[in-house]
């Protein structure tokens, strides 16, 4: 709570201060707020809190980290694109405290206890980044990214919160043990609440996107400037992702022989059309996003477990895939790719070895080579789900293979030697980043260690 | 029954019913319109038919929870109407419409 305050200050903060037209001023002030709020966070439950009776937000350990890696990627992402603000020096304030308003969002997506935190939560984590995806105003593409991710943001919201609405009709409360309670004592009226979990099961998809509801992420991911796609493709996706969690493999545990067949149908699909639609793309942001879409498939494996490592190798893996994609991001930013094309990427191995080194270990993390975060990620995913699941097992293997080629292919790009003389200069931040992005990718995996 | 009956429509599967017609009347409207004010209507009446089931389920069981949920409700739907329109505009500038069905520079 105390973290979630420390934000919201600093974000306000930033948004005033961004009227002076100072980036760098802006970036100190930011990355101190993230910092402060980390060690807040990191000390959770060890100091006396003077909001230690707020009973709607509370931080587990499974739950204290993933809200510490969700103010670590933002801290990243935001020193990561300083080269962008700079450019774009009237609109930084904005940038700054609008990320930091949806990073409040997703703290509360990772803590609640509560239905209506969850709902606050999700609004303040996306309402943010409708405005966020749309911030270019006179790019005719991020215009119509920012309409389409707007209209079926508030589709989906709309459909999550009668999903609540027939939930408290069902059990008549709104926090969630109380819910389950009602759950477990069987005294609920069974079609509301099927019908309402049936409503935000769909709604989370969406969130969280997953087939069928993908068909806005690569428009919206390619439209958006890069700092906004990294932060959705981690940030977003990772509290999207506990929250799912939490709501639907620690609350609806007991009613699991109704969602778990439908997740099945959205897994199996998800490793699938993802890679697929991702071999044919000539743009790079849109490659990612359907990549992304099939490593949702991945992490949506923690679901299907109930053993309380699920939530420690969801962790791991989205380690692995947050940092191997704001690293993708960050070089795609690095070699101003303004048309995004993934020809953009030849020889880029040659002309700088550093981001060649740190594209190669980012691809192999993304496919699963082990010793690499990546594979420690989806091998304990996998493990959890292997004994009853196999058939999914299998074909996410299936998948994986697929997936290795797309990889491959971008890595053999990256180190194929390229006659044009375009020299590629990386700013001091930027080093910064790929050098945090390369020790996440090639040390996460110890977190199993601990 | 008997609508002159006193106790007609206090059976919460009325209002249960009425939201639900409300809700499916707004989701076809987002499906199948194309001007985006229509759109964000179609939105806010989905909004909308969600307060009426909350209040409906918040007076059957007595307690005024819900009641507080719906103006979180109204208050959210105010900011997303608010940052929808903005977006609007901005498209509009670019697009000279407000027809859905024009924006497919994005594709594949």
């Amino acid at each position: 709570m105390d973290a979630l305050i420390v934000i919201f200050i600093t974000g306000l903060i930033g948004l005033f201060t961004g009227l002076l037209k100072k980036p760098t001023l802006n970036l100190i002030i930011t990355l101190c707020g993230l910092a402060v709020a980390f060690a807040l966070q990191l000390n959770y439950g060890f100091y006396k809190s003077p909001f230690a009776n707020y009973q709607v937000l509370e931080f587990n350990v499974p739950q204290l980290y993933f809200s510490l890696l969700a103010i670590l990627f933002t801290a990243v992402i935001v020193v990561g694109g300083f080269g962008y603000f700079k450019r774009d020096a009237s609109h930084t304030g904005d940038y700054y405290g609008l990320l930091l308003f949806s990073l409040c969002g997703a703290i509360c997506l990772i803590g609640f206890t509560d239905l209506f935190m969850f709902f606050l939560g999700l609004e303040i984590l996306s309402i943010p980044i409708y405005v966020m995806v749309g911030i270019k105003k006179q790019d005719v593409l991020s215009a119509e990214a920012s309409i389409k991710y707007f209209f079926t943001g508030a589709f989906a919201t709309a459909i999550l919160l009668f999903g609540i609405a027939l939930l408290y009709g069902a059990t008549g409360s709104f926090n969630l043990n109380e819910i389950r309670t009602v759950i477990q004592s069987g005294e609920y009226h069974t079609s509301y609440l099927l019908i309402g979990m049936l409503f935000m099961l769909g709604a989370f998809l969406f969130k969280v996107g997953a087939v069928p509801f993908h068909f806005w992420g690569p428009d919206v991911y390619q439209g958006a400037p890069e700092i906004v796609t990294a932060f959705m493709a981690t940030v977003v996706k990772l509290a999207a992702l506990v929250a799912f969690y939490t709501l639907f493999n620690i609350t609806f545990q007991e009613l699991g022989y109704f969602w778990i067949g439908a997740l099945y149908f959205a897994i199996a699909l998800s490793l699938f059309l993802g890679y697929l639609g991702a071999l044919k793309q000539t743009k790079f942001k849109r490659l990612l996003a359907y990549s992304s879409i099939s490593n949702t498939g991945y992490a949506l494996f923690a679901l299907l477990s109930t053993s309380h490592s699920s939530l420690a190798s969801l962790l791991i893996f989205l380690v692995g895939y947050g940092f191997s994609t704001i690293a993708l991001l960050t070089i795609s930013m690095a070699i101003s790719n303004e048309d995004d094309e993934i020809a953009a990427f030849k020889g880029i191995g040659y002309k700088h070895p550093f981001i060649g080194f740190i594209m190669l270990i980012s691809l192999l993390s993304l496919a699963g080579i082990p010793p690499l975060t990546g594979f420690f990620g989806k091998f304990s995913l996998l493990m959890n789900a292997y004994n009853n699941h196999l058939w999914l097992v299998i074909l996410a293997l299936i998948s994986s293979a697929i997936g290795a080629f797309l990889y491959l292919r971008l890595i053999v790009l990256s180190l194929t030697k390229d006659e044009s003389d375009k020299s590629i200069a990386l700013n001091l931040w930027q080093y910064l980043v790929l050098s945090i992005c390369a020790i996440g990718i090639l040390g996460g995996g110890f977190i199993l260690a601990i | 029954m008997n609508p002159t009956d006193p106790t007609f429509g206090t059976s919460i599967d009325f209002y249960v019913i009425l939201a639900s017609i409300l809700f499916t009347i707004g989701a076809f409207g987002v499906l199948i319109r194309r001007n985006m004010i229509v759109l964000l209507m179609c939105i806010e009446l989905m909004l909308n038919a969600v307060n009426l089931l909350l209040v409906a389920f918040s007076t059957y069981y007595g307690k005024g929870d819900a009641q507080i949920f719906v103006f979180f409700i109204i208050v959210v739907a105010a900011a997303e109407a608010t940052i929808g329109l903005s977006i609007l505009i901005m498209a509009y500038r670019n697009q000279k419409s407000t027809d859905a069905g024009l924006f497919t520079n994005l594709n594949g």
